[in-house]
């Protein structure tokens, strides 16, 4: 009867560590019971802001460098803006040491006045 | 509430830099005082200004990252430009006494009996408990690092623990160092060994100290459930200090403690004067 016990018991705990418990234990992980939160659980104010818009596609606070463009007038530079103006300084080549800095106003694309790249301001809203 | 549209944290007013630098300037005006004078009234108020202005500007910080959530991703790397380049001041610090104790075991003048270590001095055993030490320490950096693997993992409990762990070998360290400097048969006052040693070694205590009570500040942080698994600057500088002050410690235990006791005879012998005298 001891025999058939154990055996009860020894097959009892391998089914519920296999089987039964698996699946609440993959929900266990998913939630972080083990005791440390993400910052999915966690990170508040700006820096959630920051990281849920990058987690989306998208980078309201200007973390990552500008995508690049052509510059031409069929692909300007896009230059995202909250007013109706930005400052833009153009590196009109790699490696100069002087920035040719001009504002860039809503409208038509304008161009840079010393090497003619095109720029285009597009509205965006402020981040909340 | 006023948004930008940048990831920097533009900080409100704060007293804690003007309070610490009347706290500074107390500090080495009392120190000044104390040694012509005597009296200690201007060091300690300097002193507690100090330590209550190191408290109050952390916590402010710690409620501006993890509280408010000012630190993004490049304010993060910000800190951690700041951690490593104040690191690297340090290098830079012990590097002077390094080279003082260099200076002066290099070439022994004729006033130590032209050897090194000194005529009269005994040094340490570098194989008793200093070899103790270096273990401790490195056995630190295994917890530390366990500790960094846990917090990444999500794992709370093996995070305190191996937190702990940590802080309690650094203790342990700091205890037999004390019991070291107690028990030495030489002091500071012995002529230029007494002072690199325990200058090199005094100031490398105070940093164990110093890194013992960051990673104390992080355990109580972490208890307290400040640490996210993938956001938890305050522990990697409180370790990467750590690490530092073991490989200060790897530095001067090869140099003072073994190099620094055990020069070879040629060393030890006198140094033939070109006018021998006849006795």
């Amino acid at each position: 009867m001891a025999g058939r016990l154990l055996l009860r018991a020894c097959t009892t705990t391998l089914q519920l560590r296999s089987g039964v418990l698996a699946p609440l234990h993959q929900t266990f992980l998913l939630f972080n019971f083990s005791g440390i939160p993400t910052d999915e659980e966690q990170a508040t104010g700006l820096e959630r802001r920051t990281l849920q818009a990058l987690k989306q596609g998208k980078d309201p606070y200007s973390i990552l460098k500008p995508k690049h463009y052509a510059g031409t007038k069929e692909d300007p530079h896009i230059v995202p803006g909250i007013g109706t103006k930005r400052l833009v300084g153009c590196l009109c080549e790699e490696d100069n040491t002087a920035i040719v800095w001009f504002w860039l106003h809503e409208g038509e694309a304008q161009r840079c006045p010393s090497c003619g790249s095109h720029y285009k301001l597009v509205h965006h809203e402020l981040p909340h | 509430m006023a948004h930008q549209v940048h990831a920097y944290h533009m900080v409100d007013p704060s007293p804690w830099p003007l309070t610490g630098a009347v706290g500074a300037l107390l500090l080495t005006s009392g120190l000044a005082i104390w040694m012509h004078f005597h009296s200690m009234t201007l060091l300690t108020l300097g002193l507690i200004l100090l330590l209550l202005t190191m408290y109050q500007w952390w916590r402010d910080i710690v409620r501006e990252g993890t509280f408010q959530g000012h630190h993004t991703p490049p304010v993060q790397k910000g800190l951690r430009y700041g951690m490593i380049l104040f690191i690297t001041s340090e290098v830079f610090f012990f590097l002077g006494f390094f080279w003082a104790f260099y200076h002066s075991s290099l070439a022994p003048t004729p006033e130590l009996g032209g050897c090194w270590p000194p005529t009269g001095i005994t040094p340490l055993d570098p194989f008793e408990v200093p070899l103790l030490n270096t273990a401790v320490l490195l056995a630190s950096g295994v917890t530390v690092t366990w500790a960094h693997h846990s917090i990444m993992q999500g794992h709370r409990k093996e995070a305190i623990q191996s937190l702990t762990l940590t802080i309690l070998l650094g203790f342990y360290f700091t205890f037999l160092q004390a019991m070291e400097y107690y028990e030495a048969p030489f002091t500071i006052a012995d002529g230029v060994y007494g002072s690199t040693f325990f200058v090199a070694t005094g100031f490398h205590g105070l940093h164990v100290i110093i890194g013992s009570t960051f990673l104390a500040i992080c355990l109580l942080r972490q208890v307290l459930h400040h640490f996210t698994s993938e956001h938890h600057f305050g522990f990697e500088a409180a370790a990467w200090y750590w690490h530092f002050v073991d490989v200060v410690w790897l530095f001067l235990y090869i140099s003072i403690y073994w190099w620094g006791s055990c020069l070879s005879s040629v060393e030890r012998m006198p140094v033939i004067s070109a006018h021998p005298v006849l006795v």
